[in-house]
């Protein structure tokens, strides 16, 4: 018989809860908010059957476009062929984590904010852009002891090891 | 002893999951929290109030709670050691406490919001399913019932604070099939029954039993309530005053005892490896030292 395509086809491990965490899902998935526009990850919960996406989706990111009662709608790129398209789907809450891709661009923001304003008001101009890593700095070598290391002629008699 | 295949191998506790903590405590049940606590997604940050009914031997905890990841927030509280208060002593567990109880609640909670002009409730007790009807201004109060781990059955105390919440005047989706009263056959609240037992009719009418009855077993069971001089007859009037100072001021006072500084310890505080070490030390001297006196004994 052959392999079969159906729509849960080859999650036997990927939908399978983690060793030891099997059970009731902590509170904290039904009690987080979503708004639209935030970017959330998309990881399925084998133990809820309702609302679950593709396999495909699993571990993707995207944005939220659509809030229900019980499910989010997340925006998600899929290559199909040769293009991108931005699929739509309708996730349940229990298969949705809050993303933290955009987290340390957030705070960068917060941070430049607060050093723009500082500078504003002591009047100087600053340059908040990032820079990449330069070359390291050069640096003298400290404490070096010289050792000459000659190769030592092959000697028959004692390295021959086992039979002789 | 016969030898005896170990049960619980170092392979079986590797595999064990470990269930939630008040689920291990037996407090919780999770399959209802998760239930009672959802929120409709596109209701944002809107809180779902619960209801919270618990009974400890000698007392009665009813709270209002909204769930939170940090923890849960608890809007208003009342307890029925509070009852003292309100001229109530005795009987602090019964199904007329809970009552009293229920209503402390409902009417704190919406003297807190500012609603409890606009909602009296039910004043006149009556028994009958009541429930409230919705003004023009602002809807409402609503919570939901939450009744923990007790097995609902009918005339249950917890629907006793659930009625008294009710009459103050909440809003609590409800059903008058488990109040006591409700009969299985006739699938009917008798109104007049359930109001018995909000007044302590049915603690009355056993105090009655008794006094014909056994009069010895009257004064032991019922010594506090003969000390206040509470007789069969007259505990439908005092709740009737319980509920009219209930109504009149259910503000919650603080109580004035200062928080102690140092939180009480109720296990025994971690020692360091050196002090370990040094009880160890100590130990073995005193060991030593009975040893050296026993083996001298002997002599």
């Amino acid at each position: 018989m052959p392999a079969g395509h159906g729509l849960r086809s080859r999650t036997r491990d990927l939908f399978s809860r983690p060793f030891r965490k099997k059970g009731y899902i902590p509170l904290s998935t039904y009690l987080r908010t979503y708004k639209i526009g935030d970017y959330v990850d998309v990881k399925v919960n084998g133990a809820v059957h309702k609302g679950m996406p593709h396999k495909f989706y699993h571990g993707r990111t995207g944005r939220v476009w659509n809030i229900t009662k019980r499910a989010i709608g997340v925006e998600v790129n899929k290559q199909v062929g040769n293009r991108i398209i931005r699929k739509r789907i309708h996730v349940r809450v229990e298969h949705v984590q809050p993303s933290r891709c955009t987290e340390e661009f957030k705070l960068r923001k917060i941070k430049n904010d607060q050093l723009k304003a500082e500078a504003k008001a002591k009047g100087e101009v600053i340059s908040t852009k990032r820079q990449p890593e330069g070359p390291k700095p050069g640096f003298m070598v400290e404490g070096a002891m010289l050792e000459t290391v000659t190769p030592i002629p092959y000697d028959v008699v004692n390295d021959l090891k086992g039979g002789y | 002893m016969a030898f005896v295949k170990a049960q619980k191998t170092k392979a079986y506790f590797k595999r064990f999951q470990v269930p939630f903590k008040r689920r291990r405590e037996g407090k919780t049940d999770y399959r209802a929290r998760i239930r009672l606590t959802n929120q409709d997604k596109n209701k944002y940050n809107t809180p779902k109030y619960r209801f919270v009914v618990r009974f400890s031997n000698k007392d009665i905890t009813a709270q209002i709670i909204s769930a939170n990841i940090t923890g849960d927030m608890i809007l208003a509280s009342a307890y029925s050691h509070e009852l003292p208060r309100y001229g109530l002593e005795v009987g602090l567990t019964n199904y007329a406490a809970a009552y009293c109880t229920g209503l402390l609640l409902g009417r704190r909670v919406l003297k807190l919001l500012e609603m409890d002009d606009e909602y009296q409730g039910n004043v006149e007790a009556t028994g009958e399913d009541f429930s409230v009807e919705p003004t023009d201004t602002r809807r409402p109060f609503r919570a939901l019932l939450d009744v923990g781990l007790i097995r609902t059955t009918t005339g249950n105390n917890v629907f006793g604070a659930l009625k008294g919440a009710l009459d103050a005047g909440l809003d609590i989706p409800h059903s008058d099939k488990r109040f006591a009263g409700f009969s299985k056959d006739s699938k009917q609240l008798d109104a007049e029954v359930h109001r018995n037992y909000i007044y302590g009719g049915h603690v009355a009418a056993y105090m009655r039993i008794l006094m014909e009855d056994e009069p010895e077993k009257y004064q032991s069971h019922f010594s506090e309530y003969i000390k206040r001089g509470i007789e069969a007859d007259n505990i439908e009037s005092l709740y009737k005053k319980v509920h009219a100072a209930i109504r009149a001021d259910p503000s919650a006072k603080k109580s004035e005892k200062a928080p102690p500084k140092q939180h009480k310890r109720f296990n025994l505080k971690k020692l360091t490896y050196e002090e370990r070490k040094a009880k160890l030390i100590d130990r073995l001297h005193t060991l030593n030292a009975a040893a050296g006196a026993d083996s001298e004994d002997e002599d």
